[in-house]
C-alpha cells in the first residue's frame, strides 16, 4: 500500500479494531455475490468494462504487498487475480479513509453540523418512516466496527439524526433492486449491505461499504443537495470521489458507475449515493486544511507524474506549433528528437548553472591552496628540493648514496674518507646551482604564477607542523593531523632532562664496553655535526666581500672550531694517561670497537697536525695495550686467532694504519725519535712483535725514520741521526732475541702470510750495521731457508710471491734470494 | 624515512621479498613507497614447485605489511653511510622526542 502513498500500518489498525479476520471473511461472500451480480448485469461485470487503463500502472510494488498486508487475505486476490489485487486494497483503502473520515469528524463536529442540517433538509423529500428500521438493522451490522472503533459510535452518537438519514439508504437500494434486477428480501441485512456494495462500486469488494456507511450517513446529507442542485456536473463529481474512493483505478471504477447511471437514470441519485459518501471526503478534508493524509496523497503520485512531464516534453514543440504543421513527418519527427535532446541538455545545464557564481574567484584560490598544501605534506613537499637541509635531513641516506655511487661508480670497497668527501662537497654546490639557475626563469607567467603559489603553500605547510593537533573552539579534545613524514604519535613520551644528565657522569668513571660505545656514537655525533657544518661553509670572502659575508665566515670559522674542539674531546685522547692503568685509557678502549676504527679515517681528516700527533703518540704509548695487539697473540698451542680478532686486525690494518701512515710519511725524524723512544720505554717491544699490528708499526715508525735519516743533507743537524742511530742500537737490541718468533706459527710456511715480517726486517736491516745485519741474518736464517725450500715446491706464481717476500729483506742486507739457490 | 630512503637506492637491483606467507620472490625492484610497498619486476619464485601459480607473473605489487624480509644485494649497501643515516635519524628522533 505504501506504493500509493498509503499509511501501511492502516490495514493493521483496522484489523485490530474489527477483529480482522472476521471482517476479511465478511468480504469473501460479498465478493462471490458481487460476480454473480456481474454475471446478471452487464454493467457491473469488471472484466468487461475494464479498459486496461490498470496495467499502465506501475505494478512492481506489488510484490510485497503480501508482507505488507498480509497473506491473509485471500479473497481479492484469488476471486479476481492480480490484475484487479488493486481492488482488495481499495476495500482496506477505503476502510481506512473512512475511519480517517470518521476521525475527522469526530475532531471537528462543528463542520459537520451544518452540514448534517442542510442534508437533512435535502434528504427530507426521500424520507420514508417505513425504512427507518431497516437502516437500525443495517446499523446493527455495522455495529461490530461501532462497538469496536470508539470514535465512530460516538460520533454516531452525536450524530444520532444523520443515522436516521441514512436509512434513506436503505430505501433508495430497495427501489434500485425492485427497478433493475430481482432481489433478496430488502428486510435481509447481509442482502442490503450486499446491495449497496453492488452499487458502491464494483471494484470494491465487501468490507468496505458497512464502514462507509458508518461514516457516510453526513457525506450523504452534504452530497445530496449538491446533486440534486447540480444535476449536470455529477459526471466530474462522481470522478472525483472515485480518487479517493478507489485510488488505483479511478477510471476503471468511473466506468463502471458511468453505465449504470446510463441504464438507470432514475437511480441516479441512489446509485450515486455510495460514491458520494466518498466524494464528500473530498470536499469536506480539503477545506478542513488539515486532511488526515490519505485522500491527499493517493492523488499526488499520479497528477505530479502527467504534470512534470507533460510540460518539460512538451513545451518545446508547442512554442514551435505553427511551423510544426508544416513540416513532413519525418521532419517532425527528427525535429521532435531535436527538440528533445536540446530541452534535456537544456535542462543539464540548467541544473548544472544553479550553483554558478557560487565561489568567488577569491574562494576558488582558496581551496586550490589548501589542496596544493595537502599534495606538498603528502608527498614531501616541492621545496625540498636535492641537497636542501629538510631533504638531506629525510633522505639523507638515498641522497648521499646516490651521489657516491652514481656519479663515478665506484668500487663497494671505496675508502670511508672518500665517501665523506664526496658527501661533503658536493651537496652544497651541485645542486645549489641548479637552483640558482631555475630562480631567473620568466616568461611563463602562469608557471610562475603557479611557483609562487606552490611557494606560499610550502611555506603555510611549515607552519602547519608546529600545531601539529587542533583544537577546535568550545571542543574538548584535540584533533591530530598526520601525514606520512609525521605519523601521528601513538606515545608522546617527555624524556626527563634527569636521564640524559646522569649519562656522562656515569661514563667518566665507568670505563667499560658500555662507556666505550656511549663515547663513540658521541664521537659520531659530533663528527656528524662538524661535517654538516663544514658543508654549510660559506664562500671564502674577499676584500670586495660586503661586511656581513665576512662576519658570517667568521662566525663559520669560530663555530668550526668549536666543533672541532668538541670533536677532540669527544675522541677522549686528552685523557690523563694513568701511570699504572687498570682500565685501558678510554681512547684505546674506544679502538677496541670496531665502528671506531672505522671512524678514524673521517675523523683525521678534521684533525689537525698536533691533534693528529698527539693520537699517534696515544696509540704508540699504548700499543701493548690496543686489542688487535693484546688479543693477537698467537696462543700457545698454535691455534689460529678467533675470527673476531683477525676481523679486528683487519679493520684496523685498512683504516687505522693509512691515516697513521699517511701522518708518519709526513713526519719530521725527531718525531720519528721520540715515538720510538715511547715505544722502548713504555711498550714490551719483545711482545708486540709478535703480532702483526705491532710489527707494523714498528715497520711505519722505523722505515720513516730510516727514510729520513738517510735523506737527510750532510751539513743538516746530525743530533737527531745520532740520536737515531743510538735508539737504533737499542731496539736492535731488544728484537734481536725474538727475532725467530715473529713469524706467525698458526700455519705452515707454504700457507703463512708473513709479508709484513719481511718488510720490518727489511726496515731494519736498512738501518743496520754491518754488524747487526749478520746478526739479523742470523736470527731469521732458518726461516728464510725454509720459505726458499717450500717456494721450491709451490706453484710458479706462489712461489715467486713467497721468494719476493724474501727478497725484500735479503735486498735490503745487500743479498738476493739468488745467492742462496 | 630511512628505510624508505633505503629502498630507494635499491631500484634496479636484485632482491628477494620474502612475505609473510612464506613465498620468497626474486626480482628486479621497481619502485617502492613510503609505506614500503613494493613493485617487482621480471619476478620468480623461490620455490617454483611449491607455488606453481605464481610461475606465469611476471611483475608484482607487494604490499608493504605483507613484506617480512627483503634480502638484500650486499654489493648495494653502504654500511657506514647507513650506519650514519642511522644515527641521524636516531638523533632527529631524539630531538623531536625532547621537543615535543
Amino acid at each position: 500500500m505504501s506504493f500509493f502513498g498509503f499509511d501501511t500500518n492502516l490495514p493493521r489498525d483496522r484489523q485490530g479494531q474489527t477483529g480482522g479476520q472476521s471482517m476479511f471473511q465478511q468480504h469473501d461472500p460479498f465478493g462471490g455475490l458481487r460476480r454473480e451480480d456481474a454475471g446478471n448485469q452487464e454493467s457491473l461485470d469488471f472484466e468487461d468494462t475494464y479498459d486496461g487503463l490498470g496495467l499502465n500502472l506501475d505494478e512492481s510494488g506489488d510484490t510485497f504487498n503480501d508482507d505488507t498486508f498480509g497473506s491473509e487475505e485471500p479473497v481479492t486476490r484469488q476471486d479476481v487475480g492480480k490484475d484487479f489485487d488493486f481492488a482488495g486494497q481499495t476495500s482496506r483503502m477505503r476502510g481506512e479513509l473512512l475511519e480517517e473520515e470518521a476521525l475527522h469528524h469526530a475532531r471537528q463536529p462543528m463542520q459537520y453540523a451544518q452540514p448534517s442540517k442542510q442534508k437533512k433538509s435535502g434528504y427530507e423529500a426521500y424520507r420514508e418512516p417505513e425504512y427507518i428500521p431497516k437502516l437500525e438493522a443495517d446499523a446493527s451490522i455495522w455495529g461490530k466496527l461501532s462497538t469496536n472503533n470508539k470514535k465512530p459510535a460516538e460520533q454516531q452518537a452525536k450524530q444520532d439524526s444523520s443515522a436516521r438519514k441514512m436509512m434513506s439508504v436503505e430505501e433508495v437500494e430497495a427501489m434500485m433492486r425492485s427497478q433493475s434486477r430481482p432481489t433478496p428480501p430488502v428486510q435481509d441485512t447481509e442482502r442490503q449491505s450486499q446491495g449497496l456494495r453492488d452499487m458502491l462500486g464494483v471494484g470494491s469488494p465487501g468490507p468496505a461499504p458497512p464502514q462507509q456507511d458508518q461514516t457516510r450517513p453526513p457525506v450523504q446529507i452534504l452530497q445530496r443537495p449538491q446533486q440534486q442542485q447540480q444535476p449536470p456536473q455529477q459526471q466530474p463529481q462522481m470522478q472525483q470521489p472515485m480518487p479517493g474512493y478507489n485510488q488505483r483505478a479511478p477510471q476503471i471504477l468511473q466506468r463502471q458507475h458511468t453505465p449504470q447511471q446510463q441504464g438507470r437514470p432514475q437511480s441516479q441519485d441512489f446509485q450515486g449515493q455510495p460514491p458520494y459518501p466518498t466524494q464528500q471526503q473530498h470536499p469536506v478534508q480539503m477545506p478542513m486544511g488539515a486532511p488526515p493524509g490519505q485522500p491527499q496523497q493517493p492523488r499526488a503520485p499520479m497528477q505530479p507524474v502527467s504534470h512534470n512531464r507533460g510540460p518539460s516534453y512538451n513545451g518545446p514543440p508547442i512554442t514551435q506549433a505553427q511551423q510544426m504543421m508544416n513540416m513532413s513527418n519525418e521532419e517532425r519527427e527528427t525535429y521532435l528528437a531535436e527538440e528533445a535532446k536540446r530541452a534535456k541538455r537544456n535542462h543539464k545545464i540548467f541544473l548544472l548553472s544553479k550553483n554558478n557564481g557560487l565561489m568567488t574567484p577569491q574562494d576558488k584560490n582558496f581551496i586550490t591552496r589548501i589542496q596544493l598544501q595537502q599534495l606538498l605534506t603528502a608527498t614531501g613537499g616541492v621545496d625540498n628540493a636535492m641537497g636542501s637541509e629538510e631533504q638531506l635531513a629525510e633522505d639523507f641516506y638515498y641522497h648521499v648514496y646516490s651521489q657516491i655511487r652514481a656519479p663515478p661508480r665506484s668500487g663497494p670497497g671505496q675508502p670511508l674518507s672518500h665517501f665523506a668527501q664526496t658527501y661533503l662537497f658536493q651537496t652544497g654546490s651541485r645542486y645549489g646551482h641548479g637552483r640558482n639557475r631555475n630562480q631567473p626563469r620568466g616568461g611563463d607567467n602562469h608557471v610562475q604564477r603557479m611557483e609562487q603559489q606552490v611557494a606560499r603553500a610550502v611555506e603555510a605547510a611549515k607552519a602547519r607542523p608546529k600545531n601539529k593537533s587542533l583544537v577546535v573552539e568550545g571542543s574538548l579534545g584535540k584533533i591530530a593531523f598526520s601525514n606520512s613524514k609525521t605519523p601521528r604519535p601513538l606515545l608522546n613520551l617527555k624524556r626527563a632532562d634527569s636521564e640524559s644528565r646522569m649519562r656522562p657522569a656515569r661514563q667518566t668513571t665507568v670505563a667499560d664496553r658500555k662507556a666505550a660505545l656511549r663515547d663513540v656514537e658521541h664521537l659520531f655525533t659530533s663528527l656528524m655535526i662538524l661535517e654538516d657544518h663544514e658543508r654549510k661553509m660559506p664562500e671564502p670572502p674577499n676584500e670586495e666581500s660586503p661586511p656581513d659575508k665576512i662576519e658570517g665566515h667568521i662566525k663559520w670559522r669560530t663555530e668550526l672550531q668549536h666543533l672541532n674542539q668538541n670533536l677532540w674531546e669527544a675522541t677522549k685522547v686528552m685523557e690523563p694517561i694513568q701511570p699504572n692503568p687498570t682500565t685501558p685509557h678510554p681512547f684505546i678502549a674506544l679502538l677496541a670497537l670496531s665502528k671506531s676504527k672505522k671512524i678514524i679515517p673521517r675523523l683525521f681528516r678534521h684533525l689537525d697536525d698536533q691533534q693528529r700527533l698527539t693520537m699517534l703518540t696515544l696509540i704508540v704509548i699504548h700499543l701493548d695495550s690496543l686489542d688487535v695487539v693484546r688479543d693477537a697473540y698467537p696462543p700457545a698451542d698454535n691455534t689460529p686467532l678467533p675470527v673476531r680478532v683477525r676481523e679486528e686486525i683487519a679493520l684496523f690494518d685498512a683504516c687505522i694504519m693509512p691515516p697513521l701512515f699517511n701522518y708518519v710519511n709526513e713526519a719530521r725524524l725527531e718525531i720519528m725519535v721520540g715515538l720510538l723512544g715511547l715505544v722502548l720505554e713504555r711498550v714490551h717491544v719483545q711482545s708486540i712483535l709478535r703480532t702483526r699490528i705491532g710489527v707494523s708499526m714498528l715497520t711505519m715508525l722505523i722505515s720513516r725514520a730510516e727514510l729520513v735519516a738517510g735523506s737527510l743533507p750532510p751539513n743538516a743537524n746530525q743530533d737527531d741521526k745520532q740520536q737515531w742511530q743510538q735508539l737504533y742500537s737499542r731496539l736492535f737490541d731488544t728484537i734481536e732475541p725474538v727475532l725467530p718468533y715473529i713469524f706467525p706459527t698458526t700455519t705452515n710456511v707454504a700457507a703463512a702470510d708473513d709479508v709484513y715480517v719481511w718488510q720490518f726486517l727489511a726496515a731494519m736491516g736498512v738501518g743496520a750495521s754491518p754488524d747487526q745485519q749478520q746478526r739479523l741474518v742470523l736470527g731469521v736464517k732458518e726461516r728464510v731457508m725454509e720459505t726458499v725450500g717450500v717456494a721450491k715446491g709451490l706453484p710458479q706464481e706462489l712461489a715467486g710471491k713467497k721468494l719476493g717476500e724474501v727478497n725484500l729483506f735479503m735486498r735490503a742486507i745487500g743479498l738476493d734470494v739468488e745467492l742462496l739457490g | 624515512m630511512l628505510f624508505f630512503s633505503f629502498f630507494k637506492t635499491l631500484v634496479n637491483h636484485e632482491v628477494t621479498v620474502e612475505l609473510k606467507n612464506d613465498i620468497s620472490i626474486r626480482g628486479t625492484l621497481k619502485s617502492v613507497d613510503q609505506y614500503l610497498n613494493i613493485k617487482l619486476d621480471d619476478i620468480s619464485v623461490v620455490e617454483e614447485v611449491k607455488y606453481p601459480h605464481l610461475s606465469s607473473v611476471k611483475n608484482v605489487f607487494i604490499r608493504g605489511s605483507v613484506v617480512r624480509y627483503v634480502h638484500l644485494p650486499a654489493a648495494a649497501v653502504d654500511t657506514p653511510l647507513l650506519e650514519d643515516a642511522t644515527r641521524r635519524e636516531a638523533s632527529q628522533a631524539s630531538a623531536k622526542a625532547k621537543q615535543g
